[in-house]
């Protein structure tokens, strides 16, 4: 198959072979097309070419139909939930709703298949009734699984392909899924698997195809090759897959403090934060540990304790907060953080704009969008490109690149490398060190463990919003982080 | 390439209903004295419209702006009854609709009504407020000002051609509103209200005091739009700039079919203004009836809205 956006070409004609029971992970870089070869199989996006071949008969595939006749489900990268309707409407999205009386939608057949679906997955936590778009991000994922797995149709599905499921999953929350996709496997299905955490690549799948730059670079059984070879074919380069270890000493100026502090929905908050001091905040799912960010970008009132942040006040609003040098990358970077349809450069520059002053200065935007985009490795046509037409990881990196610039002392980075690939996380690290030398504190959460104890010097493990242990990282590992997630003691 | 006939069949189709009217009229309509004509029925309609953009940059919308020209004809009238000097009126007509695009903005943001419910209740609320003061009476006559009406009258020679004093304050307001909106970075911020509210919001974009001001302009340019139109015809009527309303969008969604990504933009916005403008003059002139244009003109709108939002979804 092949695909140009604008005579520039996404993908090559690569081919790929699915056989069925076996797991297929896709590798590449940031951009190197493998949305863009989902979506050409998935019949979203119209192909310049393609031939499908299923058991030895070619297939016709020219829209979504053909593929979800054929049986084939998707997982796309980006979320398209409806976030008005609930929970149980939008697993059996797009199907026909079951009926009373052949025409009356039978709303408890619907929640019971919705409840059938997500307990598959083992979810049973999840309110079925509750509207789509007040769950948290992993129940958000989990739900969008349960939706591929619903085949209530007559034809059984033969593919599943999943864009980067785990990247905002916790460690909990992706074994569910491994799970389920061992089940999937035993059932005689194939899988199509994406995902920029080799680790979990290597456990889970059998076969690899690797891109680069939208063209086939190689392919193998994963028994016969390994992370160094894996990270070789799709960088082109040797990588080590590591964290920047610290160079420079935390600094003494306090940056932020908070004393026995509540918040209407955070308690017993206790930590000082000094300057260049990198704090990971660690949890189960929605333990908290966005509010705790959020809180000192003035979405949080603190109720009572003493909460300081450069010895006044913590900031009262999100403007209050960039204007005092607070950086925060939020969690959902197309819900919060983009406006899809603008540019590259409008994206980056967003939080700075007050210091271009009254009128706009657009050849100093051009320059400062280029200089951030280049420092954590954007790949974009130019920097007038709509965001919305770059790969997930890089639309990860204008988010990342708004928050550098313009020195933050204070750096609140939700899920930062959520979708980045290997390659570009090392580099975003780098950045991180840069800027904690620069004596800029860090506040950091994570659902990839490795990443926190990587590059944290304590860890804050949360607690249903309570504040339950600080650690330092000493040699902690991450089986000693998770049993802090459960254990009420401090042991420290 | 989808893209670029999307972006110029607007254009295009201006080009040709110019075409058809010249040949048409060939006597009449594409001589100077027709167009500065032109230019000059268009001018309350050009500083509605354009202003009006402003708030549809951050996909909100104002539908009182109709009633409110109304009203500050009104208040401005009922000033100058009472004895009042010019200066006078104006400044208060112009405050009233500063006041009152502020009340929108405030309905609409801090109290977080939909804008097309606000402004509905604020359209009944300004009418009914001109009716109130005027008591449902057209002022006209010895009441109003000749140095407010001659005004309208007024003009800059350029040789043998005048060009009205309506049109040079059209012409002003496009072109602080095309400031603002594409060389500010107030501008920039409506943009990016637009593209995603919560997320300019956690940028630290003040989303709430950013609308009650875009707001407060476009009720300051209905106001102004309102004392024009007052001018021109030298007197004011509680019903007098209800048709401003429906054009002045139209003409944003004309232009919003010209533009790259679908967004709203002043130079687009003009260009539509100057279609719907040509139309009614056009047609006007072959004697087409009143009922009949409203239909045609309807349908043009629709036209090019369906045409430009068909080539978006080819192109996804
Ligand atoms: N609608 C579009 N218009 C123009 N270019 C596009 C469009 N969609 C994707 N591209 C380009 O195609 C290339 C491949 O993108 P794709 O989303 O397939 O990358 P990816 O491998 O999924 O990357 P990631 O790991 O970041 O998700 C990128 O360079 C991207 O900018
Ligand atoms: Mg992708």
């Amino acid at each position: 198959m092949s695909k140009a956006f604008g005579g520039f070409p996404a993908l090559a004609d690569v081919t790929l072979n699915l056989s069925s029971g076996r797991v297929h992970a896709l590798m590449g870089e940031n951009g190197a097309g493998k949305s863009t070869l989902i979506k050409l199989i998935a019949g979203v996006l119209k192909p310049d070419s393609i031939s499908v071949t299923k058991d030895g008969s070619p297939l016709p595939l020219n829209d979504a139909q053909d593929a979800h006749k054929a049986g084939f489900r998707f997982i796309h990268q980006e979320l398209n939930i409806v976030p008005q309707v609930s929970v149980a409407e939008n697993i059996l999205l797009g199907r026909d709703l079951p009926r009373r009386f052949g025409f009356a939608v039978d709303w408890n057949k619907v929640k019971t298949q919705a409840e059938e679906a997500l307990a598959f997955l083992g979810a049973t936590h999840v309110d079925v009734t509750l509207p789509a778009g007040d769950l948290p991000a992993g129940d958000k994922m989990m739900m969008k699984i349960a939706a591929a797995l619903v085949s209530a149709d007559q034809n059984e599905p033969v593919l599943y392909v999943l864009d980067e499921p785990t990247a905002a999953l916790t460690g909990e929350e992706s074994e569910m899924l491994f799970d389920v996709i061992e089940r999937l496997k035993a059932k005689g299905t194939a899988i199509l698997y994406v995902s920029h955490r080799i680790d979990e690549i290597l456990r889970i799948c059998d076969d690899i195809t690797v891109l680069r730059d939208g063209e086939f670079v190689s392919k193998n059984e994963i028994s016969k090759t390994s992370k160094v070879d894996i990270i070789q074919a799709m960088t082109g380069r040797d990588f080590k897959d590591a964290y920047p270890k610290r160079e420079v000493p935390i600094g003494i100026d306090t940056i932020a403090s908070l004393e026995n502090v509540d918040t209407s929905n955070l308690q017993n908050l206790n930590f000082e934060l000094r300057a260049g001091e990198i704090l990971g905040v660690s949890g189960l799912a929605e333990a908290g540990q966005t509010q705790l960010l959020k809180l000192f970008m003035g979405l949080g009132k603190v109720k009572s304790g003493a909460a300081s942040f450069l010895d006044e006040e913590l900031p009262r609003s999100p403007s209050d907060a960039w204007a005092r040098s607070v950086a925060y990358i939020p969690r959902e970077r197309r819900g919060e953080a983009l406006c899809l349809d603008m540019s590259v450069r409008a994206n980056i520059v967003l939080p700075h704009l007050s210091d271009y002053g009254f009128y706009a200065k657009p050849w100093l935007e051009n320059k400062d969008a280029l200089e951030f985009g280049g420092k954590v490795q954007l790949k974009s046509s130019g920097s007038t490109q709509p965001v919305g037409q770059l790969s997930g990881g890089n639309q990860q990196k204008i988010v990342f690149a708004r928050a550098i610039q313009g020195n933050p002392k204070l750096l609140l980075l939700d899920e930062p490398t959520r979708g980045v690939d290997i390659g570009a996380k090392y580099d975003i690290y780098l950045l991180v060190r840069e800027l904690s030398a620069n004596g800029c504190a860090v506040i950091l959460t994570s659902t990839d463990l490795p990443e926190v104890l990587g590059m944290c010097d304590r860890v804050l493990v949360m607690q249903e919003g309570r504040q339950a242990h600080l650690l330092e990282r000493g040699e902690m590992t991450s089986a000693d982080l998770l049993s802090h997630f459960f254990n009420n003691n401090d042991a420290a | 390439m989808m893209q670029k006939l999307r972006q110029s069949g607007t254009l295009l189709g201006f080009v040709l209903i110019l075409l058809f009217f010249a040949l048409k009229l060939p006597d009449t309509f594409l001589t100077a004295r027709n167009l500065i004509n032109i230019s000059q029925q268009l001018s309350m309609l050009a500083v509605v419209a354009t202003t009006m953009t402003i708030v549809m940059v951050m996909n909100d919308f104002d539908l009182s702006v109709g009633s409110m020209a109304s009203l500050s004809g009104i208040v401005a009238a009922m000033i100058f009854t009472a004895g009042y000097p010019v200066w006078v009126g104006l400044s208060a007509a112009l405050l009233v609709g500063v006041l009152g695009g502020l009340f929108n903005g405030f309905l609409v943001s801090v109290v977080g009504i939909l804008p097309f419910v606000a402004t509905l209740g604020t359209l009944t609320v300004f009418s009914g407020m001109a009716f109130l003061l005027s008591d449902g009476k057209t002022v006209f006559g010895r009441d109003i000002p000749a140095s407010f009406s001659g005004f309208a009258r007024a003009g800059i020679e350029i040789g043998d051609i005048k060009i009205p004093m309506l049109t040079i304050t059209a012409g002003l307001v496009i072109f602080i509103c095309w400031c603002i909106l594409e060389h500010t970075n107030f501008g920039r911020r409506l943009y990016a209200i637009g593209g995603n509210k919560e997320a300019s919001h956690l940028a630290g974009i003040k989303v709430v005091r950013l609308r009650l001001y875009a707001f407060s302009l476009t009720g300051l340019g209905a106001a102004g739009a309102g004392l024009m139109y007052a001018a021109r015809v030298a007197s004011a009527n509680p019903t007098q700039g209800s048709g401003l309303m429906l054009d002045a969008i139209a003409a944003v969604f004309l232009g919003m079919t010209m533009s790259r990504r679908g967004e709203p933009k002043v130079i687009y916005t003009l260009v539509g203004v100057l279609i719907l403008g040509v139309l009614d003059n056009g047609m006007t002139q072959l004697r087409v009836d009143s009922y009949v244009r409203e239909i045609l003109v309807g349908l043009i709108v629709l036209a090019a809205v369906a045409v430009a939002s068909l080539s978006k979804l080819r192109q996804a």
